[in-house]
């Protein structure tokens, strides 16, 4: 899934922390692109291009068009070397490309772009950039797919930048890890579907290429705690939910009182043999005072 | 009668008085203008738009909101010149699936659209409406649903109670498409052809305001003006609030504004606890709740309000709406593996209903739903669990 992380496009965050650095892993993705040939543009703000460049190979860094932004992020000298507007301005001019094929931005990084600029200009423009191949330009020209990634370090942002940016991001890579092994679990989130997680453990190997890992456990649902069964509402009730088989078979033979079953009915129509049916035998009590006259026989009228 | 007893010294008004009671025989009042019995009315007695009806309970103009269900739990219906605030699920799965629910109900109805938003070009989007299920073919599709639904228990004859075997059982089921509240395949897209046939307005925010604007304070509240723009002209323009008089049938504009409140709006309530635009959003809403009152409009938003940081905020925006629905989904969260839960795919939670011209509102007993999107349909239950 690492490995395939760049196919879908849009947005890609990469978010680490100071145990779990994701410089490495930014550059292995980098260089993935640049093998299979993709345009790679590098904006580079945080360190320094030297810095960047190291452990790659000569043709790799041949094929990286890196803006520093490092070196002079104001513009100070004025040699004319950076691009006018900052990184503001570069992102911009890649919305406005002109050539075909698919294109790699990796943003080094979305923290230092954060603190230095708005968070809505930010994000309106990462969309715009993310979103190029799906509006083509006027004259119908298919412009190639574009993979904006690039670094957000999760400790030095609040929940509002972070959750802004989470909401535009088409994946999400949170890197972490246990006991020296790196892993990265991936969040991706298709336009109407359900988004998937995954973990995958990794490790870079020094010449930044991407090894994928069995890790010490492969958790694909990183919630479920097997420790905690399910719960089960039924269980353990001081009442009888279940009825065994013998009652149940009882249950069904038995007469309900108000049902018009064929034998009641018959009983009814039958022509009755005797009116003994039912006798009420009653034995008066001392203090019950019955009188056979009719007490209002001394009422004259 | 007694008007014509003590009036009888003025001679001209009980002469008249008396003239009209034995024209009419009935009633000393006469209206005046056209007679309400002749043939040759000028117009309709009652206004009836197509896909509107009267409230039961109040009779303010009610519109569907797409969902069958809905509806029922929100009175009957959305009343014509309200906002319908929906407080979107984490990853606005089913949120966007409402909307597009209420957006096709406006198509099917005929009613005119004006959809709004920020990240997704408006074409886009009414081409992922769901397909109307009209006529015969949905009965059976129906059917066939509530079929794979019913559990083998629910098939035995009641043995106790066997007298409410002879009532007739209350389905909601698909009605003919000149009714109230049309049911959609959420798997099958809207046909091309509905989609031409009807009116609609879009507005796609990156079009409208170029990128290359300068960066400045005071634009955060840009988009909103411009939206607010765009919908009193599109009101004024085509009449929906009596400023022409319309010579045609009236209709009713359906506005749909999606993830309002997310930057892309250039909005940084969702970035920050106490910026500068904090109070953006709220005037937004109070202007377009006036914009939608003096129209015959309603107004179906969605919003990120898990993303805004400042609670205080979100009190002000339920306020400011008239009925706010929230949706939690199950997906990422510990209550997607509890059993309790495990019929649903989320809760619906009604936070607020509106009291239109009325002292009591319309709430429903029932306070736990879920809801459940099936392959084509998506259903609000009651959630048996809980009570």
């Amino acid at each position: 899934m690492l490995d395939s992380l760049l196919a879908l496009g849009g947005l890609v965050l990469l978010r680490d922390s100071v145990e779990w650095e994701g410089r490495s892993l930014l550059k292995a993705l980098v260089k993935k692109s640049a093998l299979c040939g993709e345009q790679v543009h590098i904006l580079g703000c945080e360190v320094s291009e030297e810095e960047f460049r190291e452990g790659f190979d000569s043709d790799i860094n041949n094929r990286l068009v890196y803006h520093d932004f490092f070196r002079d992020p104001l513009n100070w000298s004025k040699t004319g070397e950076a691009l006018p507007g900052g990184p503001l301005g570069a992102l911009r001019a890649m919305c406005n490309r002109t050539d075909l094929g698919p294109v790699t931005i990796a943003l080094d990084s979305f923290s230092w772009l954060l603190l230095h600029l708005p968070c809505t200009t930010l994000c309106q423009t990462l969309h715009t950039v993310s979103h190029q191949d799906s509006c083509p330009p006027g004259d119908g020209s298919p412009v190639g797919k574009v993979h904006v990634l690039g670094l957000l370090h999760e400790e030095l942002h609040g929940p509002g930048p972070m959750g802004a940016l989470s909401s535009l991001a088409q994946t999400e890579v949170t890197l972490g890890g246990t006991m020296g092994q790196a892993s990265a679990r991936i969040l991706c989130r298709r336009p109407r579907q359900r988004p998937t997680d995954q973990t995958q453990w990794f490790s870079i190997l020094p010449d930044f290429s991407l090894d994928l890992q069995e890790g010490p456990s492969i958790e694909s649902q990183p919630h479920s705690d097997p420790h905690i069964p399910p719960v089960d509402p039924t269980a353990h009730l001081t009442f009888n939910l279940h009825l065994s088989k013998k009652e149940r078979e009882a249950r069904d033979n038995l007469t309900l009182p108000f049902q018009f079953s064929s034998e009641k009915q018959e009983a009814l129509l039958r022509p009755r043999p005797s009116q003994a049916t039912s006798h009420i035998f009653y034995e008066p009590d001392a203090y019950d005072d019955l009188d056979q006259e009719d007490p209002d026989d001394d009422l004259d009228i | 009668m007694a008007a014509v007893a003590t009036c009888g010294g003025d001679a001209g008004s009980a002469g008249s008085a008396v003239a009209t009671a034995s024209k009419s025989n009935v009633t000393s009042f006469q209206r005046r203008g056209p007679r309400a019995s002749g043939t040759n009315d000028s117009g309709p007695r009652l206004v009836s738009i197509t896909g509107t009806r009267p409230s039961v309970r109040n009779g303010q103009l009610l519109v569907s909101t797409g969902l069958p269900a809905l509806d029922q739990l929100l009175g009957g219906g959305l009343a014509v010149g309200t906002v319908l605030l929906i407080e979107e699920d984490k990853y606005n799965i089913y949120s966007s699936l409402l909307f597009k629910y209420f957006l096709a109900e406006g198509i099917v109805n005929g009613h005119t659209l004006l959809v709004a938003s920020a990240n997704e070009d408006p074409a886009n989007i009414l081409q992922e409406l769901p397909a109307p299920l009209l006529d015969d073919n949905c009965k059976k599709e129906f059917d066939e649903d509530v079929y794979n639904r019913k559990t083998p228990e629910s098939n035995i004859k009641m043995k106790i109670a066997w007298r409410y075997q002879l009532l007739p059982k209350m389905e909601i089921g698909p009605v003919s498409s000149s009714r109230f509240g049309h049911y959609y395949d959420a798997s099958k897209r809207i046909p091309q052809e509905l989609i031409e046939a009807s009116k609609w307005h879009g507005f796609f925010l990156p079009e409208k305001i170029p990128s290359t604007l300068k960066v400045e304070p005071c634009s955060l509240t840009h988009g909103y003006i411009k939206l607010l723009q765009f919908i009193q002209n599109i009101i004024y323009e085509e009449g929906f609030d009596g400023s022409n008089p319309q010579k045609k049938q009236k209709n009713i504009l359906r506005i749909g504004i999606q993830n309002l409140g997310s930057p892309l709006w250039g909005d940084d309530i969702c970035c920050t606890e106490n910026g500068d635009s904090s109070h953006s959003l709220t005037k937004f809403l109070y202007v377009l709740r006036g914009l939608l009152r003096t129209s015959l409009s309603v107004c179906i938003i969605t919003m990120p309000t898990h993303l805004i940081q400042n609670k205080a905020v979100i009190a002000h925006i339920t306020n400011l709406s008239d009925i706010v629905v929230g949706l939690e989904s199950f997906i990422g969260s510990e209550r997607e593996t509890n059993p309790l839960y495990k019929d649903y795919h989320g809760l619906i939670h009604i936070r607020q209903i509106p009291r239109l011209n009325n002292l009591v509102c319309d709430e429903s007993d029932v306070k736990d739903l879920g809801f459940k999107l099936k392959r084509k349909l998506f259903t609000i239950e009651v959630d048996s669990i809980s009570l």
